[in-house]
């Protein structure tokens, strides 16, 4: 076909054309930082924008381009990993959340920042994400930002019924039922059953510890007692149906929440952003609690930690580690991410004196970030790790709880099926694995 | 002969002399009483109801501000704000979206006119030259048809990537060059309207068969070549996989990327939500209008080049 | 494209080999022979996948060449007034591209948003465009939306070449409407009616932007949701290229297997006349 061997022809002589770019311009290890580079930035985090443009203005040398993608796990992660399959494309720094980094760090896509200048810095970091970043003798990402736990809920809906900020998860159940019952369209809180993210941050303020490695073998043991008990007990408050199951971050729960139809969120300290960005009509009514407890040991979780890494195939990686390092460690550009509500900085003492510790005018005056989150930072069990296979293990545990939320199984079921496939995932990765911890 | 390729040949031994066999003034019509005709009349408009509504309530929800997106019906109008809302849509992030809206013409348009001709060329070999294995390529060309185009981009990307294609232009152009229906068309349509005898006399004349192709049977060819071209161009338009699949920088996106991308990002940036409804209104107005006024050139390709061929 | 193919199935008979935790020690592709299309075919969710699409299809193709056959008769009846606004009216969204017309309909499918839900409620009825049940039936309304018009133009075409000769002799005969349309004009658009419904059945089973687009809005859309949307998942999500090119070749297949089949069955069924 004349046509076909057109097109061949033309894809022939165009990588020929690539090989020899390729050649032509070695990778990019300059190290010299004074040299012009321009860099990429894909991100979603609110309030990088500013940080950049503050960086920008302050290193003419070293240009970064800023490009706002959605969140990870909608979609810009698989964006990443194809430009990185494919050689191009990828952008020089990205937003990696941390149950990712090893995900990345097995395709071979992240620099190692180390020799770069981060095992110097690396003592400006708070140990546990440090930890998240670091595989082996490599650090592979700069930690950015944690987000602790605790809940959200409409003060004012609460006390109308005569509700204190439940401290227990059976005191939580309670309150759920007596607020359904008090007006039906109402609901304490959606299970998102697309948003595993949320239930693993809760499994591991349980107590759980799902991944671990043993020497090069990974374990698994995602369907252990504590997961299951937790599963179990959004299992019974779905089947009494006192909780709403559609998706979080969407359309219906936004008008949910500015309704007052939703009047609770178990969420990370970065949530108050999503609230107060979302529901605008509903400033002054909220309030922050501790996260309801299962034991009399106050325990917390991490729900979406996140990095700043630079990608392989970086035009300039000592420039992009030099940014990297600034933008999260720098006053100036941590209090601007923190007006964005980028979460609980990663670098050393950022509490002190920032913004985050002030009265918040959409929490009513409430100064959440000191009276909870700050202590909520302290006690996350921060033994917790990540596997290669995180999405996998992730979209399984969506599929069995969207199932669940159709009448097809439960939770636990879920839980149960997702330990099994992660272990087949780690196979098919060609990796060594076993099930226990 | 398949029952497909009745579906172009059905009537071209009818047809071939009257061109245009819709303005043949004759009483085709046969006519009815009023009440049936208000009948049909509803019928029709209840239809018309259903294809109208969303482009209606993309149009109010156009001139609304965020909060008033999410806090009034989305019926009626609430503090009109169109003007602000698309002068918006076309600054935000340095104007972004009217380089997207380029290169979505810049794909379709260049996609569309190659497609156009490399169909017919392959088309009319294929029809009017005897070479070995003819029936063999024209057999796969049919089964291109049948295989649809999304489970390729999956292997394409694999492919570009080992060529070091990915995340270009040409990523996206090159294959939306092939068009396996359009040499298929272009095949039927050939055996129908050129005629061997034109050819023989062309030959004799002494001209090569690249200027017959370009001066004679290109222009015998017109209505099907409308016809591929109309049907490659939204078909690139509409194309959501490849350019997923393939590109990640964002100045090369086309707009139905561009304006997911928006939709995707506005779960945290909730001002972005009007960017994307302000956006679709946008890319969508000027091409239904340029859909409704272009009938006349659809229907004319249709029925010249499928269904009479 | 035979290309893209050969390669395709080259990648889905390799798989990869690692040592080390991080595949520190190397890794290399390795054949595997026909195991990523047994992986791929022994896992229920791709496998309910193709099944999801073929129930969609044999739902979606008749409902859709059907309405489409009946506006094209109905405006070539000509009966009606404003013809002509009609066309362009139902025409007019075949311009719009499917994501967009998904994310169209999905603020129109949104509970808190959407006038239709909200209408509903008023009139008492609990309306749920998002749920596992309805979910499909959203997307195929999306999709008829989108292209009825198309199709209705592909008929409508092929209704203005019957020569108006035979509506002559008809009507001359004493034949009714309802004869016209079963007699005459049903025959004569067959073809163009099965051109339809070929170019239906393939759209159908690549079904892909729609559920990618809704997905974030309804709980009962998974990654796995078409076998399209799996293969992408497991591609760019998962990083399993051989899996997800084995889950390619399977869709082609199939889609080939359909359309060829209901040629088959129609060109067996007898020649119009």
């Amino acid at each position: 076909m004349k046509r076909i061997r057109t097109i061949a022809a033309v894809v022939a002589v165009a990588a020929v054309f690539a090989t020899t770019a390729c050649t032509s311009t070695p990778p990019g290890s300059s190290s010299d930082p004074s040299e012009k580079a321009n860099l990429t930035f894909w991100s979603w985090v609110p309030g990088v924008d500013k940080a950049v443009d503050l960086w920008n203005k302050e290193n003419p040398n070293i240009q970064v381009k800023l490009e706002q993608t959605p969140a990870g796990s909608s979609g810009t992660y698989a964006k990443m990993y194809s430009a990185l399959k494919a050689g191009k494309g990828a952008p020089d720094l990205a937003q990696i959340e941390y149950q990712e980094l090893p995900g990345f760090v097995l395709e071979n896509g992240l620099v190692d920042l180390k020799p770069l200048g981060m095992g110097v810095e690396s003592s400006k970091f708070v140990d546990w994400q440090l930890g998240q970043s670091t595989f082996g003798d490599s650090v592979y990402a700069v930690p950015q930002a944690s987000g602790p736990m605790g809940l959200y809920y409409r003060e004012d809906i609460f006390s109308a019924l005569g509700l204190k900020a439940p401290a227990t998860w059976d005191e939580y159940a309670v309150a759920a039922k007596t607020i359904h019952d008090a007006n039906p369209a109402q609901y304490i809180n959606t299970f998102a059953p697309g948003n595993s993210a949320w239930f693993t941050a809760l499994a591991w303020q349980a107590g759980a510890k799902w991944f671990g490695l043993d020497g090069d073998t990974w374990t698994v043991n995602i369907d252990s007692d504590t997961t299951l008990k937790v599963a179990s007990y959004w299992d019974k408050l779905r089947e009494a149906g006192l909780i709403k199951t559609e998706p979080d971050f969407a359309n219906g729960w936004y008008s949910d929440l500015q309704n007052g139809n939703i009047v609770a969120w178990p969420s990370a300290q970065w949530g108050g952003s999503i609230l107060s960005g979302n529901a605008p009509t509903t400033a002054g009514k909220w309030k922050v609690a501790p996260l309801p407890q299962w034991d009399s040991t106050y325990a917390s979780a991490n729900w979406g930690g996140s990095s700043t890494a630079v990608l392989k195939g970086t035009s300039n990686a000592q420039a992009a580690e030099k940014f990297a390092v600034w933008l999260n460690t720098d006053p100036q550009s941590i209090s601007l991410l923190l007006a964005g509500g980028y979460g609980w900085p990663a670098a050393k003492n950022a509490l002190a004196g920032s913004t985050l510790d002030k009265p918040e005018e959409f929490l009513g005056g409430q100064n959440a970030n000191k009276d909870v989150f700050k202590k909520s930072d302290e006690s996350i069990n921060t033994s917790w790790g990540w596997i290669p296979t995180t999405a996998n293990t992730y979209t399984h545990l969506n599929d069995g709880f969207q199932a669940a939320v159709e009448g097809h199984g439960t939770f636990v079921d879920a839980v149960k099926a997702a330990q099994t496939a992660t272990i087949a995932d780690l196979e098919a990765k060609g990796l060594k694995v076993r099930a226990g911890d | 002969m398949t029952t497909t390729e009745r579906a172009y040949t059905g009537k071209k031994g009818k047809n071939q002399s009257s061109k245009q066999p819709s303005t043949v003034q004759k009483p085709r019509k046969i006519q009815r009483s009023p009440g049936w005709r208000i009948l049909v009349t509803a019928a029709l408009a209840v239809a018309a109801v259903y294809f109208l509504f969303p482009v209606y309530w993309l149009t109010i929800a156009a001139t609304k501000s965020t909060s008033s997106l999410f806090g009034s019906s989305g019926l009626a109008l609430d503090n009109p704000q169109l003007l602000t809302n698309l002068v918006n849509v076309v600054t935000y992030n340095g104007g972004i979206f009217g380089r997207w809206a380029l290169n979505s013409v810049l794909y379709s348009g260049v996609g569309a006119v190659v497609a156009t001709i490399c169909s017919l060329a392959a088309g009319y070999c294929l029809a009017k030259f005897t070479f070995r294995g003819r029936e063999v390529w024209f057999n796969i060309i049919l089964a291109g048809v049948m295989i649809p185009g999304t489970a390729l981009a999956l292997p394409l990307f694999l492919l570009m990537s080992q060529v070091g294609l990915v995340n270009t232009y040409w990523s996206v152009l090159l294959p939306s060059l092939v068009s396996p229906f359009g040499v298929y068309l272009g095949r039927i349509y050939a055996q129908a309207a050129v005629p061997d005898s034109l050819l023989e006399a062309s030959r004799l004349d002494g001209a090569g068969e690249f200027r017959i192709f370009f001066t004679l049977v290109l222009r015998l060819m017109m209505p099907a070549a409308v016809t591929i071209f109309l049907f490659q161009f939204i078909g690139i338009w509409n194309n959501f996989f490849l350019p997923l699949v393939m590109l990640s920088d964002q100045s090369l996106y086309p707009i139905t990327l561009g304006l997911v991308q928006w939709q995707s990002v506005s779960d945290r940036h909730p001002e972005l939500y009007q960017l994307a409804i302000g956006g679709a209104f946008l890319s969508v107005i000027p091409i239904m209008i340029a859909i409704v006024s272009l009938q006349r050139f659809w229907k004319a390709g249709l029925t010249e080049g499928s269904v009479k061929g | 494209m035979v290309l893209p193919l050969v390669y395709a199935i080259y990648e889905s008979v390799t798989g990869i080999q690692r040592s080390g935790a991080f595949g520190q020690g190397g890794s290399s592709p390795v054949f595997v022979g026909l195991d990523n299309y047994i992986t791929a075919l022994g896992a229920s969710a791709f496998v309910a996948s193709l099944g999801r699409v073929l129930l969609f299809a044999v739902v979606q193709v008749p409902v859709m060449i059907i309405l489409a056959t009946a506006l094209a008769l109905l405006l070539d009846a000509a009966s009606a007034w404003g013809v002509r606004f009609f066309r362009s009216a139902y025409f007019l969204p075949y311009g719009v591209p499917g994501v967009i017309a998904s994310i169209l309909w999905g603020f129109l499918y949104t509970p808190g948003l959407s006038p239709l839900v909200n209408f509903g409620s008023a009139l008492g009825l609990n309306l749920d465009f998002l749920g596992g049940g309805s979910i499909l039936w959203s997307i195929a309304n999306i999709v008829t939306w989108q292209y009825a018009g198309y199709n209705m133009l592909v008929i409508v075409a092929q209704l203005k070449s019957i020569d108006a000769d035979l509506f002559e002799a008809a009507s001359i005969d004493g034949a009714n409407a309802w004869q016209v349309i079963t007699r005459i004009k049903l025959p004569l658009i067959r073809p163009a009616i099965v051109l339809t419904t070929v170019f239906t059945i393939i759209g159908t089973i690549q079904l892909f932007a729609e559920p990618l687009v809704l997905k974030p809005l309804s709980s009962a859309i998974t990654s796995s949701f078409t076998p399209n949307l799996s293969a992408y998942n497991e591609a760019f999500a998962n990083n399993n290229y051989n899996l997800a090119a084995a889950e390619s070749v399977l869709l082609a297949l199939v889609a080939c297997a359909f359309s060829f089949g209901f040629l088959k069955l129609v060109t067996r069924g007898g020649s119009p006349s």
